[in-house]
Order: C-alpha cells, then structure tokens, then sequence
C-alpha cells in the first residue's frame, strides 16, 4: 500500500507543479519522455490550405492512407508511411457529413456518416469519387450529439454503427441508443440497446464486435462493451425501439438506478456487463476511435491487442480481452501520453506504424494537447520496453505475462504485487467515483520457467469489480523498473479451476 | 431690445480659445488659399443668411434637423448649449447668437427657444438609460479603429482627447444623448445631419451599441446595484481564462436579472453585485449564502470568500459582521459553476428577521443621482421663442423648422471686415480665429465669381468631406501624422497596405466606374483587412466625382496585344495564378478562400473593379503606384520570368490573367487554393454540402456554376429549397444557405397514394419514427457526372427514380432543369406526384405559377392544383412497366 501512496503524492505533485492551468484533467503518467525510447512520435505535417479535422483513416492500396474529415471531406495521401515524412494530399470526394469511420472493401470505400452508411467509388479513374451508393439512412437523425461511429467491415462485410442517444441523454429518434449491423446490400439490422455516448467500433481478434464509450449516465467510467445480439448494455433510454426490431423482446425489466452492475445483470438478463472498464483519468477521459493490432509484430510486443485514442488527455490506451463463462472481459494498460490534440481515431498502417489524429473544439470539451487538429504517428522504435503485457484471469488468481524476462527476486516477492479493487456506482447519474473499495490478498506468487510471466493467487477476488494492479516493485532480469507499472483488470467472470 | 445690447462684446473674451470652430482638415490642405476660404464659406453656411447666385447654396453644409428634439436630446443640454454654444460645446460651428445679451436675458431667451423647439414634436420625454462599462471598454477599442478618430479626437484611457484643436468637436455627449437616441443618430446619422459631413459608417449593430455606450459611459442614473459579469473557466477565479461579458444595474442579488428565455443562468458565468446597503439599526448582522463559490465583503472587507470547483455542488455559508446606521458598501461576486449552480442570499440583524435583501434597502450611490426630468412646454415661453427663432435668425440655417426671419446684406455686397467678420463687434459670434477670417476674406473678394477646375472641384470634394483624413492624393495630403498609429488591420503581413486605405492618386484612371460608383455610392468594400471602415457620405454630396475622378486622372495608354486564342489565353492565366505558375494565390485571397499567406485582396473580381489598361501598366510596375508595395513585379524590366509561358511574351502574360480573371467566379479554380473558408462558392463545378441546417438533418445543398442552387433533403428524397446567387456558409455537419431568392416548398415525400383528395400529404413528423421507410421509400444515393453534378437516386416501391437536375441559361436568366427517370418492371398502382406547393398556385401559360415560381413540365400534363395550405400541385402518374422520363424546368 505504501507505494501505491507514493505514486499518487507523485502524480498530485505534478498536477499541480507544472499543470494547474489543466488541473481539470487531471495528472498527467509523467512516463512521455521514458515512452519515447520506444515509441516514437512522428507528426505528419498538413498543407495550410486544407482544412483537416481528422475522424477516421483507412489504408488505401499503394500505401496510400485516407483520411475523412469532420467537415466531410475525404483526402488520399501519398507518403504518410515514409520515414519522415511529407505526404500529398489529393480531395478524393467531399460534401458528405461528419466521417468517422471508413473501410475499403471491393476497391471501395464505405463511410459511416451521421446520417448515413455510404459506398463511395471512383467509377471512371480520375483519381474523385463520383458515386455515392447510400447502403441505408434508416435510423434517425434529428438531432443535435446524435453521433454515429461504424466499424472496419466485419467478416461477412457488414459495417456496424453505434447510435448515441439524442443530446448524451434521450432516446427521442428512431434507435438513438442502439448499435445495428449494415449488410453489404444495405440492410440494416438492429443488434442491441443501451448505448449513450459511443466513440469507436471494432472488432477483436476473435472476431466480436466492440463498442467504446465514455463516462455518463449509466455509465460510471469510459468502457469497452460488447456488442452481443439481443443485448442491452445498460442506458435503458433505447427500450423504446424493441417493439421496431423484430426478433427481440423489450426486455422484463428496467435497471434499478444507485446500484451495481453486480446486481443488475442478475435482474436484467439481457445486460451485458462492460468488458472493460477504464478508471476515470487514470486512464483516459473521453476514449474514442481503436483498432486492434495485427501487424505480425511490427509494432513491438503487443500482438492482437486493442489500442485506444484518448480525446481529452491526448493519450493512446492499451487492452486485451479473454471470454470466461461465455462473457467478454479484460484488462487496460496505460500506453503513449504527449499527443499533440484530442485524439479521435488511429489506424495500423501496413507497416505496422499507428497513425493517431484527431483536433480539438473551441467550445465543448476541453483538450490537454494544444494543437486544434494534427494526425501523429507512433513507431516503434525496434527496443522493448519492460512492460505487462498481459493479465490473464486464473480460478484462484491471475497470470501476469512480460515482455521481458522478469528479475527473480522482485518478481517472486508478493508484497511488490499490491492490488485494489473498487466498482462503479451504476445508474442515472453522471459517472461514478470509484466504490466499494476491497484489499485482497496476494497469497503466492510463482515465476514461469522462461521468467516472461508470473501466477499470482489471491485471496479476495471480487466479481464486476476492477482489480487496480501496481507492480512499481517488481524489475526487469536487467533491473529495469516497468515502464507503466499500472493495469486495471475487470473481473466480470471468475473462471471455474 | 437685441440692437442696443451689441456692445457687450466682451463677453467673447471670456470664451477659451478652443472653442473656437476647427477647420484644420480644410487649412492644413495642400490647396490654394481662395479654395480653402471658399470651402470655410459652405462650411459656415453664410449663404444661408446672405443670398448668393452662385454654386454656394447647392454645396453649403446644411444644419442639423431639428426634428424630434424632445425625444433626442436632454433638454437641459438644449438650452445650455443655445445659451452658450461655444463654452457647452467648444469648437462648435453654431454661432453664438446670444452673445450680445446679458446673462439673465440670455437664460430667458434660450428658456424660450428650448420651449419652442420642444413644442414642435410631440415625442415620448428623453430618458437617459444604465450604460454597459463591458460594451464601452469595447466601444473605446471600436472608436479608435474603426475610423471615428479620423475626424474627431482620440481620447487618452481617461476620456481626455488628446488632438482637440484638429478634431471636429463632439463635446460631452453624456450630458446631451440618451443611449437609444444617439444609437438612432448613429445608425442613420444623415437623418438628423443631411449635410453628409458626419458620415454613415455601416457599422453591425453590435458594434454601434458598444461605441455608443463608450460615448455615453459617464452617464449616471439611480439604480439599487451596479454588476458585471464573466464568462470561461471561472472555476479559476475572475484571473483565469475569463471574458468580461457584460455590466448594468441590477435590482437585487437574485439571479433574476441573468436569467435566460427558458429561465437559466448560463453555466460558468462569474457575477459581480456592489451598491450601498442602507441600515436603519446599527449593529451586528449575519449573512447567510448558499452558492458554488464567491466573496461577499461589507464596507471593503470579506467575510466569506470560498474558491469556486467545477466538480461540486453548492456549500452553505454564514458570516457575522457588523454594519453602520445608513449606507455601507456590499459586494459579492458569485460564480455560477458546478452542478445544480445557483444563488441564495439572505441576512438578518437586530429587528431584521432573515431574508433576502429588498431592492428598497440597495442603491448604487449614497447620495442621490438626479433623473432628467421632461420639460413642460409652456406654450406662452414657446410663443416668444418662437418669435426669436425668427429674429435672430435661427430658422435661416435651421430651414426644416419654418419661421419667419429679416432679410440681411446679400453676399455680393459683403464688406471685408464688416458684419460677421469684423474683428470688434461682429453681428454673429462663430468665434472665427484671424486666420481662418482671412481666408473668407480672401475668398469673398478672390475665388467665388470663377467656376472651379474639374481638379479643383475633385479637390475641394475631398476636402470638404475630410477624404484625406484617410485617404493620400497627391496634391492634397493625407493622413495626418498624429493619427496614423490609429490605421490598423488584421493583416500584418501586408505591411501598410493592410492598414492604411488605398490612395486615391489615379484612382479615375484605375477603378471602373460602376465599382468607384458601387464603393462612394453604395459603400462596397474589398479590403476587409482594414480596420478602418469607407462610410457613405451620401450621394448628393459626393456622387460627381464618380465622372471627375474619371476626367482628371489621366494615365498613358499601354499597349495592348492581339489575343488569337482566348481559350489559350485564360489557361495561360490559370497556369499562372495558381501554385504551379506565379502562385497569385500564395498572397492573395480567391473567391473568399483565404490565401496561405499575406491574405492580400481577394482577385476574383478584380477585372470588375480595376480597368484593363491600368492592370496592364501595375502589373508591370507594382511599385510605381504604391512605393511600399510588397507585391513583387513579374516582369521585372519588361522581362517574364516564367519565359515558357505563351512564348514569354509579357504583354500576353499579363493580359492572360486579365482574360483568366474576367470570368470571375466561373472560372476554373485554381491549382493549390485553400479549402479553409466556411463559405463555400462555387467557380466553373458543382460543389455539393451536407448536414443539418438549412433543410432536414440529411440535406444536400448543390450549387452550380450558373450560381444557382439547390436543396435535396435526402430523408423525405425532396426537392426543399431553390435559390440564387451566393452558395452556402457550411459547419461541422451544418449549412446554411446564403443567396437570395429563395423558394422553399413544403416538406414530405414526393410520391403518394392518395387515398381520397382529402387525405393530407404525408411528411416526417416527429414521431413517425419510420418514415418514410414506411411508405415504401429507399435513398439509394448519388452519381456525379463530368462536370459534378450529381443525380440522386431512390426508390418508390418497385418505382427506380433517377432524378437530374441542371442549371441552364435562357435570357441571362438562369434556371433548373429536371430529368426525372422512373423505372419499374411492373405495370404501377396510379399515385400522385407532388410537384410544387405555395401559397398560391395557377395555371398560366406554357406551365403553373406557384408564387414566384414558374414551372414547366413536358409532356405537358393534366395536373390537379389541390386547395389548402399551402396549395399543392399533383401530377397524377400511371407508369407502365419499363422506363418513363419527365421534364421539369423551374423558373424564379
């Protein structure tokens, strides 16, 4: 408990030194510089001319990327993969409403706009688009935060779009609040409610389905949920549309506000409990656009793993997921801070770089990185870094897997394993703070044979609460200490021995 | 009674020196001394009183109106002023009439006069009204930028004017205008001055309400409490990141005065509350808060001061202090932050249960501010001045009110040295220094009987009408060293050509005369960059120099070369407009696009504006006629340095771009331009938007290069909005239309199945949540043709629409038309189509007038014009199996 004292007397302390203008969004890891020996932060520079407020990118054949843009416009450049580089920018079409999400698929490009799904194509190769084959517009569109954010085209090709509600809280046009499937002949299929305020659609390497979404009602922090057919993830403002959807039933009951997921799931059959759920602050603030990371090891140790943007706190998140009992859950690691803008989309480029962008607004929300819009890119610089890759649930405990190979000493000493958990409050509010605090014990620790992982028993597991690990203690088998010594696992499912 | 008071002249003695009237934009002129005299003259109005033949009367400043005073202006003021013009408003041209009249009689007589003057409107009293100091702190700025202090005096931070003697006066304003009245004079100030010399600057109304306000901001009125309110990230204190918003009086310490339509205080607004509070029994009293966060303090020290969170609620406060019989100071400043943020402000003393404070017990001031109290006319007072009015003749200058007067000496007789002008006892005090009376001596014998040069006349124009306060024109002068840190702009880059107005030396030779007549005129700007804004002085006064300009300013004649190819000409000049060729764009602004850089003058009009042979002659020589000019020459010594370009001719080059240019927005845009600006226009290709706004949520705006254009609500598959004229401002997923003539039809579906002619036509409702799914329609997008115009596509049942829409030219007047394509594999259930709705819809020849819109349809067919509102025009439609085409041309 000690030095989970001291790291938080250390991030008030830079709070409050170096950022008190910002205080608002909370410390910043302190961990950019000591990033930066691993990951590399390249800015892809953008013409004056262009007016680029990035919401989603795509990889093009011919290593070109493209780039959609809130104002609508969607540019294809030539070189953003260069070392350094110094790309072209070409207006592949324009006039659509706000991208933020597109997917190339059968030399096509289809786009999740507000109001629409649309497949845009250049049909006589001049280089612009001139057809826009609108897949489906049938879900409502008549007000203001009515955000959609769709997927890459999943296995079959469809594209799945996550509806916010209508202003973050109501549900008062046809499925706000829902996420549907679009089918490559643009029909759309309703797959759950319960959403409020998603920000980024994806899929994992087993092929689910994700959703991200911030802190709000019903919603104590940012979490990842799974978008389960005929499930309900938790806003119950989008019952309304059950008698629309055929095939599902609204479901038996309503959540009860001012209580746990815990018990609601037991009441509420159809509530798919967050897979993951990201402490407020500690780990990002308003998480958006993520993609999985499946570039065969070109962006360092962390293979089929999430990667999350962060808007406020201009930072990149990490997370894996595992199935136990049939339900999705997992664990979030702190990743890259130090963007240069509020960060609402990222791309894996072909060769395995990861392109962040996104822009900050005048009004609305506040932003830690400066810059009012920039696309970044992260490389890896080919060096390792100490971290936890992984956290893995066990029946008695967890398996926490390195990158590298583990210091005997620290790493078999229980007391450098120091975890809390805590809950979220669940209900109407806005957020929760973190509740029902508990200290289980770590009762043994055992190292694997090749050092790269350790099986942690514990007694005091607690089920739908987040278990809060700092391993600050435990050194690298050269004695380097982790890079992020953080991760945050939530225990939806306690797997049976 | 007037006659034998004449030798009381000494009075003038005891006048200041500035009041004296100022001309010294007229004497500190570059021109010759009879013209100055002869301008003095129209500037006195003498002809007023002395009658003269010549051009005088047309050209002589005409008197303030007098119209409306009762309403306008204070009527304590009215007789001050009257009684002594030059000590109330010093520097004023208003002779002083009253002079010769003892001090007594001259308060009767101007009591007299004011009661006249006030008995001709019968207009709601002046009422003076609480000034905004926020608004003034930005008025002060707006004063001093926008061209005021070309005429009148900057002021130091104090109030104090820092040029007073080479300034028209303005005197205090505070004791004489109200704020609506000054408002009202300043948004048409030719209403009340139509002698033109006040200019009209056009200002938007918020910016004239916040000069005003400056002007205004030593006016007191009696109130209970004075605030001032900020708005940012309060959270942080008044230090932060805020904004001051705005201030006035208050009438407690409820929220009530902050509070929007719909009854709410705007989230992270700081507010600051200060008066006197008035306690009858002294003693020890306690003050109970409830709010976020703020400081309250009597007589200058604080009992409760809490820092302000964004991230709580409200906390409850209580403080003793102990306060005086009669007035002690209060103030709180409260910060409307965090959740649930709101204000509860109580206090309790000896016999003073708790409660909130009453307006009764709050004032601004411990003494009392006086009210302006309306005037009573008393018609017997206004009787006798109107007879002054008459006699001392008032009603000669002041001819809108009309009164008999005495004749006087007629100008030709005037004597040097004599009447007004003689130096002991003058018949009317203007209060005129020797210098400025030389010069109308001179005059008088020297310049008036000779018809003016067409320069002189250019030049006594621009003198007249202070021109060259802002202006330079060789041989005149320009703007006065004391006041040129005042020309400022938002465009650094271009040096003093982004601050200082363009000088009008050549200018006859170089804008074309409907654009010198749309800038004097109709006050059109190009230089947005300037800070200082061309106001119109009328056209009355200034509409000749439009033909002067153009006879006076004489250039050589360059030689023009003999395009064989036009078509290769403007490409040449694409070429060299955008990135790849000269890189115009580079500096100066394109169709509103920003420029990357110095955002110099926007080009694209620029053929509309400058005349051919003086584009020629600068474009060569940029430097001849600006010498500070940051625009590089092309051509340096007559030589292209893009040699390559149609055969490095320079007479060709140049003239390539006058052809490129001459197609204004039509023309292609060029390579490398700026995407940047929110008002999107469109040049020689359709350009499409979309987003809520104008039309439905899912609208698609399509303009097109006849500059009209269109609106396709994509929900409902609709036609919504037609119009003409400038494309759209667009947002983050918004547009909104700009234009003119604008034709906006009814929304709903464009096919239906009636079932009766009485069923109502369906459209989106707020709770059909399906529609119009639920009527069979699919929005199956759109295809782009060469020239980017799209086609929508959608579906009606089995029905597949295509649906095209060009813009066409008949008679230079452009129009739409429409290609509706239906295709289905099955022999169609007969619906409606919905063509139009209006207000009002007949059948004329060759097609149907639906308000202003004229609609043709081919094949002509028989149509139902279906009463109600709006009235609907359904075309019944049968469609076979197989392809059906309709032509629709809309006309407006």
């Amino acid at each position: 408990m000690v030095k989970t004292l001291s790291t938080r007397v250390f991030r008030g302390l830079l709070g409050t030194s170096c950022l008190f203008a910002q205080e608002d969004l909370g410390a910043m890891w302190g961990t950019a510089l000591a990033e930066a020996e691993y990951y590399r932060l390249v800015d892809i520079p953008i013409p004056p001319e262009i007016p680029m407020h990035p919401g989603s990118f795509e990889n093009l054949p011919e290593n070109q990327l493209a780039v959609g843009t809130r104002r609508g416009d969607i540019y294809f450049l030539s070189g953003a993969f260069d070392e350094n580089p110094q790309p072209t920018f070409e207006l592949f079409a324009s006039g659509q409403d706000e991208i933020f999400a597109m997917s190339w698929r059968n030399q096509a490009l289809t786009v999740t706009q507000f109001g629409e799904v649309t497949r845009i194509r250049d049909t006589n190769g001049d280089g612009q688009a001139d057809d826009f084959e609108a897949l489906t517009n049938h879900w409502g569109y008549a007000e203001g935060h009515e955000f959609a954010f769709g997927s890459k085209h999943d296995a079959q090709g469809n594209i799945w779009v996550a509806l916010g509600l209508s202003g973050s809280y109501h549900s008062h046009n046809f499925l706000r609040g829902w996420a549907v499937k679009v089918t490559p002949d643009g029909t759309m299929i309703p797959v759950c409610s319960g959403l409020r305020s998603p920000a980024g659609v994806a899929a994992n390497a087993e092929g689910a389905m994700f959703v991200i979404e911030s802190q709000g009602p019903w919603n104590g922090s940012c979490s990842l949920k799974h978008l389960k057919q005929g499930g309900f993830l938790g806003h119950p403002a989008s019952y309304n549309w059950y008698p629309y959807v055929e095939g599902q039933q609204v479901p038996a009951e309503t959540p009860q506000s001012n209580s746990r997921i815990l018990v609601e799931k037991k009441r509420v059959k159809e509530l798919v409990p967050p897979v993951i759920r990201f402490p407020y602050i500690k780990m990002g603030r308003s998480i958006s656009g993520f993609q999985l990371n499946e570039s065969n090891g070109k962006f360092g140790p962390f293979e089929n793993q999430f990667f999350f943007g962060d808007y406020t706190l201009s930072l990149i998140l990490r997370a894996t997921t595992e199935k136990i009992n049939g339900v999705w859950q997992g664990a979030c690691y702190p990743f890259r801070e130090g963007l240069a803008t509020g960060i609402m989309n990222l791309q894996f480029t072909p060769k395995g770089q990861l392109i962040a962008g996104g822009f900050t607004t005048n009004r609305q929300w506040p932003v830690r990185g400066e810059k009012p819009f920039a696309i970044q890119r992260l490389d890896w610089t080919g060096k390792t870094p100490f971290e936890i890759k992984e956290i893995r649930i066990q029946s008695n405990g967890f398996k926490i897997i390195f990158t590298k190979p583990v210091d005997t000493e620290t790493a078999s000493r229980a007391g450098n394993y120091v975890i809390e958990t805590y809950t979220h409050n669940f209900g109407a509010g806005y957020g929760s703070p973190e509740v029902d605090h508990t200290n289980p014990t770590v009762k043994a620790v055992s190292l694997s044979k090749d050092h790269l992982s350790v099986h942690l028993v514990i007694e005091g597991m607690q089920e739908s609460h987040i278990h809060d690990f700092d391993l600050s203690g435990v050194r690298s088998a050269q004695g380097e200490p982790l890079l992020h010594h953080d991760a945050y696992y939530t225990v939806n499912e306690i797997p049976s021995p | 009674m007037f006659q034998h008071l004449l030798f009381l002249t000494f009075l003038t003695l005891l006048i200041p020196s500035s009041a004296e009237p100022s001309f010294s934009w007229v004497t500190s002129s570059d021109l010759e001394d009879p013209l100055k005299g002869r301008i003095l003259i129209e500037e006195l109005n003498c002809v007023a009183c002395h009658q003269a033949e010549e051009s005088f009367p047309h050209s002589s400043r005409t008197s303030p109106r007098l119209q409306n005073l009762t309403k306008r202006i204070n009527p304590d003021y009215l007789q001050k002023f009257i009684a002594s013009p030059h000590e109330v408003k010093p520097g004023t041209m208003m002779p002083d009439l009253l002079a010769p009249l003892d001090p007594q009689q001259k308060q009767q007589v101007a009591k007299e006069l004011t009661h006249f003057l006030l008995s001709l409107d019968q207009e709601t009293p002046f009422r003076q009204e609480a000034i905004d100091p926020v608004a003034a702190t930005e008025g002060n700025q707006l004063f001093h930028t926008v061209g005021c202090v070309a005429c009148h005096s900057p002021r130091s931070s104090n109030g104090l004017e820092l040029i007073p003697h080479d300034s028209v006066a303005l005197g205090e304003l505070s004791t004489k205008y109200s704020y609506q009245s000054l408002r009202q004079f300043l948004q048409k100030p030719h209403l009340i001055r139509p002698s033109g010399r006040m200019p009209d600057l056009r200002l938007p109304n918020q910016d004239l309400d916040r000069i005003v306000h400056y002007l205004l901001q030593k006016t007191e009125v009696p109130g209970h409490l004075r605030y001032k309110t900020w708005r940012g990230k309060v959270w942080e204190g008044l230090k932060g990141d805020v904004t001051p918003e705005k201030g006035g009086l208050a009438k407690d310490f409820s929220l009530a005065e902050f509070r929007d339509r719909n009854g709410k205080v705007a989230q992270h607004t700081a507010i600051q509350l200060e008066g006197y509070i008035k306690v009858e029994q002294p003693g020890e009293y306690r003050a109970y808060l409830e709010m976020n966060g703020g400081t309250l303090s009597f007589n200058g020290s604080k009992i409760i001061d809490e820092r302000p969170s964004d991230r709580r609620g409200m906390k409850k406060f209580s403080a003793k202090t102990t306060l005086q019989k009669g007035w002690n100071s209060i103030e709180l400043l409260y910060f409307h932050t965090g959740r649930n943020a709101d204000l509860k402000f109580e206090i309790e003393g000896p016999n003073f249960k708790r409660q909130p404070i009453p307006s009764s017990l709050l004032s601004i001031s411990k003494t009392p501010i006086p009210v302006v109290s309306p005037l009573q006319v008393d018609p017997d007072l206004a009787q006798k001045g109107k007879a002054h009015f008459g006699n001392l003749g008032c009603a000669k200058c002041h001819d809108d009110v009309k009164v008999d007067s005495p004749e006087y000496t007629a100008f030709a007789a005037l004597q040097q040295e004599q009447g007004c002008l003689s130096q002991t006892t003058p018949k009317v005090h203007y209060h005129l220094n020797p210098k400025d009376r030389a010069l109308i001596t001179k005059a008088l014998h020297q310049g008036h009987q000779r018809e003016l040069t067409d320069l002189e006349k250019v030049h006594k124009t621009l003198t007249t009408f202070n021109c060259i306060a802002c202006h330079e024109r060789k041989g005149l002068g320009g703007i006065s060293t004391g006041r040129n840190s005042f020309f400022t702009g938002s465009a650094e880059e271009l040096g003093d050509q982004g601050r200082i107005p363009p000088p009008l030396t050549h200018v006859g030779a170089k804008l074309t005369e409907s654009w010198m007549r749309e800038v004097l005129i109709h006050g059109n700007r190009q230089r947005e960059y300037l800070n200082t804004r061309m106001p119109l002085f009328g056209e009355t006064h200034v509409g000749h120099l439009v033909d002067l300009f153009a006879k006076v300013d004489q250039l050589e004649q360059a030689t023009l070369p003999k395009v064989q190819n036009i078509q290769e000409s403007k490409k040449a000049g694409y070429e060299m407009i955008g990135a790849d060729g000269l890189s115009c764009i580079a500096c100066h602004d394109y169709n509103g696009q920003k420029s990357g850089g110095a955002g110099a003058l926007d080009i694209v009009h620029v053929t509309e504006r400058i005349q051919k042979n003086w584009f020629h002659l600068y474009m060569r020589q940029p430097s001849r006629f600006h010498p500070t000019v940051i625009m590089p020459t092309y051509w340096p010594g007559g030589q292209p340095i893009r040699p390559e370009i149609l055969e490095g001719d320079t007479e060709k080059q140049i003239e390539a771009l006058w052809n490129y240019l001459s197609d204004g927005q039509r023309a292609k845009t060029p390579k490398g331009l700026s995407r940047q600006s929110n008002e999107i226009r469109v040049a020689d290709e359709t350009i499409m938007v979309r987003g809520r706004g104008t039309a439905s949520y899912r609208g698609i705006g399509v303009g097109y290069p006849e500059r009209i254009s269109l609106v396709f609500d994509s929900r409902e598959m609709n036609l919504t909005h037609l119009w003409k004229g400038e494309f759209v401002n667009i947002g983050h997923g918004r547009f909104n239309i700009r234009g003119e003539n604008r034709f906006a039809f009814a929304p709903g579906i464009p096919f239906h199945r009636l079932d009766s002619l009485d069923e109502s036509w369906p459209y989106k409702g707020k709770a059909n949540y399906t529609f119009p799914q639920d009527h069979g329609y699919q929005y199956r997008g759109y295809h782009l043709d060469a020239q980017k115009r799209p086609t929508f596509r959608y579906q009606y049942g089995t029905v597949f629409v295509s649906d095209f829409f060009e813009d066409q030219v008949e008679k230079d007047a452009a129009y739409f038309q429409r290609t509706m394509t239906f295709e289905t594999s099955q022999n169609e259930e007969p619906f409606f189509f919905r063509v139009a709705s209006g207000k009002k819809i007949s059948e004329v020849e060759k097609g149907w007038q639906i308000d202003q819109l004229h609609l043709r349809i081919s094949p002509q067919p028989d149509l139902i014009i279906r009463d109600g509102e709006p009235q609907e025009l359904l075309l019944p439609l049968t469609l076979k199996a197989g392809k059906t085409t309709l032509n629709l041309e809309y006309r407006w």
